[in-house]
């Protein structure tokens, strides 16, 4: 146990500067997200924008799309942007894949070579992922926090506390879910790039997927496979409760690539 | 691909046991074995009576290891690397214990103090002995131990090695130079294509080598119409015999009573003749 705590410091050691970064970049996203609705709001620009949609385009976008056409849509955007999500799962990619490379380094051979058992290279890694992830999530609801209370306009509709936790919330399981597949492909590499690539060529493959499957009926049978289908963000923005199959789906898929890890990682030849 | 095929080994305690073979023997997939970084097919290895892969854990917290190759973080200073090896461990780092390694691999506390990257191979490799002599652990296993230093460590790793056989340590190492190899070790092991071929005491393997002998005579000689069959000519001149002779020099001896010897050298056993024979071998 006392290795196993040793093992994570030196790991959160050496990833801090890229979460405290991403934790820090992803916060000030927020504040200026508000920045900007807030111009808007002040400027009545959310009425002028809403009447400039024509109705195809209403009955085409759904109902969510004008959800978010409001002070409060606009502040939940970063939680829900591509880029925010691009980043936060190669984020949980890179953390992830530590053990690879570790093994690639030839630093695991010091590491077990002590001691140490083989699981608890692992259980590092999952604690790892769960408090880089708890951190900057928590980073970015701050950052939700310190802009609505220092710079958004009085009268402005705030989002609820609620809603940005459920956000915040499905985000994270998301970000965990892809933790545990990546974790899996990294206890069974030898390379980090390779278990990197694969999961993120994954990620990008089951985004497209969802994306598609929104607009394509034929791609919605095979749509479920994608784990971005159990973050529905816009539902939680439309006042919609955050589905607890959705959270379960994700969770599973994070605990079956930790239970994959642990098997494969007992087993492999270093 | 088999690396490793009907390996049967013993090391006793308290030993320093050479374990040879050129690139690709199998030396290093064998200490991988018994460290649990590799799982073999077949077989077993156990140190100090407890099975490496189901004690594994008992196993590694007495043994010390030098990898043969550092794989090691840029970023970290070496006291931090020592530091962190030393917190995965069981055995309690002697802080005193580890300052006099430390001091006499001369590595000093500035130096210690910068990244890794800075860090020249020699360097690396002294902070990879002192990682695994830290803990003073029962068992040392050290893979190409010299590889990197330059002579004067070279000289203080041979001092530190038979200190810690004085203090009945065990220390199984790897090792190409076969000098290296005679000086320091107990017995040794030579894989030939991840077969034992060769398992001995130096001293043995040492009987088995020829000794090189020179004779010069202060007057032209005729050269001995036969030698016999344990002599083997390198140079027959007028004035100089240079030969190379397995068992003792009774013949010669009176041989050369009638001659008029200027001057007789004669050179050590030397185990790099019958190792390089193995290795000979094996190459062809």
């Amino acid at each position: 146990m006392n290795g196993a705590v040793t093992l994570l410091r030196h790991s959160l050691k050496r990833v801090r500067t890229l979460v405290l970064v991403m934790g820090t970049l992803l916060s000030v996203f927020q504040v200026v997200l508000i920045l900007v609705a807030g111009s808007i709001q002040r400027s009545s620009g959310f009425d002028q924008l809403g009447s400039l949609i024509p109705d195809f385009m209403r009955n085409l976008m759904g109902p969510s799309f004008i959800g978010l056409m409001s002070f409060s849509g606009i502040v939940c955007v970063g939680y829900f942007h591509i880029a925010v999500m691009g980043s936060l799962v190669g984020l949980t990619i890179a953390l992830g894949t530590e053990p690879a490379s570790e093994i690639e380094t030839q630093f695991m051979d010091l590491i077990l070579s002590r001691p140490l058992a083989r699981h608890w290279v692992i259980t590092r890694s999952v604690a790892l992922l769960l408090l880089c992830t708890a951190f900057v999530l928590l980073m970015m609801m701050l950052g939700t926090w310190t802009g609505l209370h220092f710079l958004a306009p009085s009268g402005a509709e705030w989002p609820t506390g609620e809603l940005i936790r459920s956000l915040a919330l499905n985000l994270a399981v998301l970000m965990v879910c892809w933790g545990g597949i990546a974790l899996a492909a990294a206890s069974r590499a030898r390379r980090r790039s390779v278990a990197g690539s694969v999961v993120g060529l994954l990620a990008l493959a089951t985004f497209l997927l969802d994306y598609v499957a929104r607009a394509w009926q034929p791609a919605e049978s095979i749509a479920w496979l994608s784990p971005f289908r159990y973050y529905a963000p816009l539902d939680l923005v439309m006042g919609k409760q955050i589905p607890a199959h959705n959270l379960w789906v994700l969770a599973g898929v994070a605990a079956c690539g930790f239970g994959i890890s642990y098997f494969l990682f007992s087993r492999r030849d270093i | 691909m088999t690396a490793v095929k009907d390996l049967k080994l013993e090391v006793k305690q308290g030993e320093v046991f050479g374990f040879l073979g050129l690139n690709g023997a199998g030396k290093t997939t064998t200490i991988r074995i018994l460290l649990d970084l590799l799982r073999p097919s077949a077989g077993r290895a156990s140190i100090m009576g407890r099975d490496c892969q189901s004690q594994g854990l008992e196993v590694r917290s007495s043994v010390g290891y030098l990898p043969g190759e550092m794989g090691l973080y840029r970023d970290m200073t070496g006291r931090e690397l020592l530091d962190f090896l030393g917190r995965l461990g069981t055995r309690p780092v002697i802080e005193s214990y580890r300052e006099q390694l430390v001091k006499r691999l001369e590595l000093s506390a500035a130096e210690l103090k910068r990244k890794l990257r800075e860090y020249s191979t020699g360097m690396k490799r002294k902070l990879g002995l002192i990682q695994a002599f830290q803990g003073d652990p029962p068992l040392l296993i050290l893979d190409e131990p010299t590889e990197g230093l330059d002579p004067l460590m070279q000289e203080s790793f041979y001092e530190l090695l038979s200190e810690a056989k004085a203090r009945g340590r065990t220390v199984f190492m790897s090792s190409h130079v076969l000098s290296e190899v005679g000086r320091v070790c107990d017995r040794i092991g030579l894989l030939r294509k991840g077969e034992l071929v060769l398992l001995s005491s130096v001293e043995d393997v040492r009987a088995l080598a020829p000794r090189r002998l020179r004779v010069w005579f202060d007057r032209d000689v005729n050269g001995p119409g036969d030698f016999p069959a344990k002599y083997e000519i390198v140079e027959i001149q007028p004035r100089l015999w240079s030969l190379r002779v397995h068992g003792p020099l009774g013949w010669l001896t009176e041989h050369l009573s009638g001659l008029p010897v200027l001057d007789i050298e004669i050179d050590e056993p030397r185990l790099e003749d019958v190792l390089t024979r193995y290795y000979r071998e094996e190459s062809q």
